[in-house]
């Protein structure tokens, strides 16, 4: 890849960092044996850790050939030089992008470029998988969410996910929302648990289509309402992060445009993070726009101005249906 | 010619067949402007041959077969002396049973008479005429078959769709075989069980508390009442089969919920197999194993703390048939747990579960169907198993609730009941039937059930 477009500009107020002039911030004495702790050259910065969690201050490595604003002010998730191997398989490699609060992040790029595998490590969902390595650092409101410290169940549900085909447990409705709430304990007795039901359902859009039929099997519903009832599944437990994997790849016109309307409501509340192929979709829910190529991050920035007027080759190329 | 050097004329005639109907085909196209335009590929014109030499000799040896045996054996009564065919059916009947045995150089009741041996020269000959015969038509009737077949081959003959129509009607008639054969089975049950019924009135048979089956074959015999309550035996039955049960039914699950979410791949191609192993050792090993190791130590061990345990009991019989009944539930279940998609289980995962309790509260509830199906078919199994109890429960019909005693099974019952000499027209031998029907009935509800609770699971996640 012959990258002559500009260089990364970062919106830190410290300067690129060379590697190695800061020690390597890592909590916990196993860390070294972990996986993850194989982090690659890129340094992993952090020179004030209690202080400020909104506030983006790692320098982002400077040998990469991202272009755009990978970092933002008041970063939710932040990730540096993150990669991911599966066996001998390259999935991604040196990826470093913040994750706005409450702002919503498309990740678009041919299939097979990595998009799907970066949603995966932000809530660790590649430890599902026998043979993936993850290295790199990724960060939630300023913690190592690899952090052997951390209980990847409390990631998961600070973290949560839509995936690509609706998939309610075969439960009834009531059930499928109440679930995340009942296993991590945040409902005390049948009142609480019908009135968070209630709450999530309505900001999914779902509780006027379902509110007398909360019995019934989830799987009984149309693709859209599933989708939608698998959001309030997912908000049910109050994440601070929601992931979304091409949520409307499966579903009609009207159950997307519902879909996308609510996912600007919930950026209010939340911060998400959507991967799609479907560019009309990107720019019209998202503010950021990350553009991912063979495993890499080539360009990152305001979403109208990825569309408008991309910095980087390869991303013209793709936007402009050149390829992919 | 005997049967299977027919057979195999058989086969070469319709390979020839084949042959001719294939060049013929070549053969007729070179007039027609080429094998694309015959409207099937020549082998199909080849194939339609052989069948048309093939079926209808085996139809027409089929029948031959059939009835054969009986035409010779009017033949040969035709050729008896007068007062011989004036016998009453049975004595005639064991005149043919004597000059057939004689024929075939086996023993034979009572001395030979000059007539017999004719009859049975008679018998003889008329047999091999009836070998050759049958040859001689079998094979002109392929003849003409085939030639009937070759003469017909056409441009426009549908070689292509009269073969697939034949291979339909011999699949029709392979699966309808399975089916008569089944139903021949039951009826023969059935009816030998309605002669019982007539003996012994249902409800005693049904809910009876006394089973001692031997009955007095004189007046005078004491000791022998004929008690044909069937009660002991299903309360036995049922007692081994729940001890099986609480014995495989948590391992082979825990067992498959291991392999199935747990295991390494590499583990699990290894174990897999060795569990599967278990399934393939001969029930009669298992019934040494529990009368010779496992009942005596159970007994043992219960004479150590002060308990009265018989040295055949239903605990041993239990315990081992469980030990055979794992893998069934652990391999059926482990499909089914491998069936629930990996989509359900992310679903868990991502609103951050962990994995037991994904496992007891999404992946379960979606494979329990299919659990509980393999659960009702290991079920059946163990009601209808016999090697194992029949060596280690024991024979006496006790009725009792106490695992340390021992009990007899039906299937223990229907082996012992029909072994040795038997007239088989005392309720003593014709109770084995009615044991048969309702061991019949109870495993084939069981599987009517297991089979619709399997196939409700194959809908639920769509």
């Amino acid at each position: 890849m012959n990258v002559t477009a500009e260089r990364m500009s970062i919106s830190t107020p410290h300067p690129p960092t060379p590697a190695g002039l800061f020690p390597i911030t890592r909590s916990g004495p196993e860390s070294g044996s972990e996986p993850w702790a194989d982090s690659g050259p890129g340094p992993l910065l952090e020179s004030e850790p209690e202080s400020a969690p909104g506030l983006s201050l790692e320098p982002v490595p400077d040998d990469i050939e991202t272009v755009g604003e990978a970092t933002v002010e008041r970063p939710r998730m932040t990730s540096r030089n993150v990669g991911v191997m599966y066996g001998d398989k390259m999935g991604i490699e040196r990826v470093s992008l913040d994750i706005g609060s409450n702002e919503v992040l498309a990740m678009i790029g041919p299939s097979g470029c990595g998009k799907s595998t970066f949603l995966r490590c932000l809530n660790r969902m590649n430890d599902t998988i026998d043979i993936c390595r993850v290295s790199g650092s990724i960060k939630l409101d300023g913690e190592d969410i690899h952090d052997p410290r951390l209980d990847v169940v409390q990631l998961r549900a600070r973290v949560g996910m839509v995936f690509q085909k609706p998939n309610p447990f075969p439960k009834s409705i009531y059930d499928n929302v109440a679930y995340g709430p009942r296993i991590h304990g945040l409902v005390d007795g049948r009142r609480e648990t019908d009135a968070i039901v209630e709450r999530s359902l309505q900001k999914a859009g779902l509780w006027d289509e379902v509110r007398d039929r909360l019995e019934q099997p989830g799987t009984g519903l149309s693709g859209g309402q599933q989708q939608r009832l698998c959001i309030a599944r997912a908000i049910a437990v109050s994440p601070e992060v929601i992931l979304m994997d091409e949520p409307c790849s499966a579903l009609d016109p009207i159950a997307t445009a519902r879909i996308e309307g609510l996912i600007d409501e919930l950026r209010e509340n939340y911060t998400i993070v959507i991967v799609t192929h479907s560019m009309q979709q990107a720019a019209r829910v998202s503010q950021r726009t990350a553009y991912f190529h063979l495993g890499r991050l080539i360009e990152v920035g305001e979403t109208n101005h990825v569309f408008t007027n991309p910095r980087h080759k390869l991303t013209e190329d793709y936007i402009t249906g050149r390829f992919g | 010619m005997s049967g299977p050097a027919l057979i195999l004329v058989l086969l070469a005639f319709s390979a020839v067949a084949f042959h001719l109907g294939r060049r013929r085909a070549f053969a007729v196209s070179a007039s027609a402007g080429g094998v694309k335009n015959l409207h099937s590929l020549p082998s199909y014109y080849g194939g339609l041959t052989a069948l048309w030499c093939a079926l209808p000799a085996v139809v027409v040896l089929g029948l031959w077969v059939s009835f054969e045996s009986s035409i010779v054996e009017n033949l040969v009564v035709a050729g008896l002396p007068e007062e011989t065919r004036a016998l009453p059916p049975e004595r005639l009947n064991l005149v043919v049973n004597d000059i057939r045995n004689l024929a075939e150089g086996n023993i034979v009741s009572g001395e030979v008479v000059p007539e017999m041996r004719a009859a049975a020269d008679h018998y003889l000959e008329l047999r091999r005429t009836a070998a050759a015969a049958s040859a001689v038509v079998v094979l002109c009737v392929a003849i003409v078959g085939a030639s009937l077949a070759w003469r017909r081959v056409s441009p426009s003959l549908r070689a292509r769709n009269q073969v697939e129509q034949i291979v339909r009607v011999l699949l029709i008639a392979s699966s309808t075989v399975a089916i008569f054969s089944t139903l021949g089975i039951v009826l023969s049950v059935l009816f030998e069980a309605i002669r019982f019924f007539g003996h012994v009135p249902i409800a005693d048979f049904l809910f009876g508390l006394d089973w001692s089956p031997q009955m007095a074959i004189r007046e005078d015999q004491v000791g022998s009442s004929g008690a044909f309550g069937a009660i002991p035996l299903f309360a036995g039955t049922l007692l081994i089969s729940f001890i099986a049960m609480t014995v495989a039914a948590p391992i082979g699950l825990f067992a498959a919920i291991y392999l199935a979410e747990y295991a390494t791949s590499a583990f699990r191609s290894v174990a897999k197999p060795v569990l599967e192993i278990l399934a393939g050792i001969p029930t009669v090993v298992y019934g040494f194993f529990a009368a010779l190791i496992v009942a005596p130590a159970i007994r043992d061990t219960g004479a150590i703390i002060g308990l009265d345990v018989a040295s055949e009991s239903a605990l041993a019989a239990g315990l081992v048939m469980g030990v055979m009944i794992i893998p069934f539930v652990s391999s059926l279940s482990d499909d089914v747990i491998n069936a629930v998609p990996q989509a359900l289980r992310d679903g868990s995962y991502a609103l951050g579960a962990t994995r037991s309790e994904t496992i007891r509260q999404v992946v379960l509830p979606a494979a329990l169907p299919g659990i509980v199906g393999g659960l009702l078919l290991a079920i059946s199994r163990a009601i209808g198993e016999t090697m194992i109890v029949v060596m280690a429960a024991g024979l006496a019909a006790n009725l009792t609730a106490n695992p340390l005693q021992a009990v007899t099974t039906v299937t223990v019952q229907i082996v012992t009941l029909l072994v040795g000499d038997q007239e088989f027209d005392s309720p003593k031998t014709l109770v084995a039937f009615a044991l048969g029907l309702v061991l019949f009935v109870v495993t084939l509800c069981l599987n009517v059930i297991a089979l619709r609770v399997v196939r409700k699971y194959r809908e639920q996640y769509d």
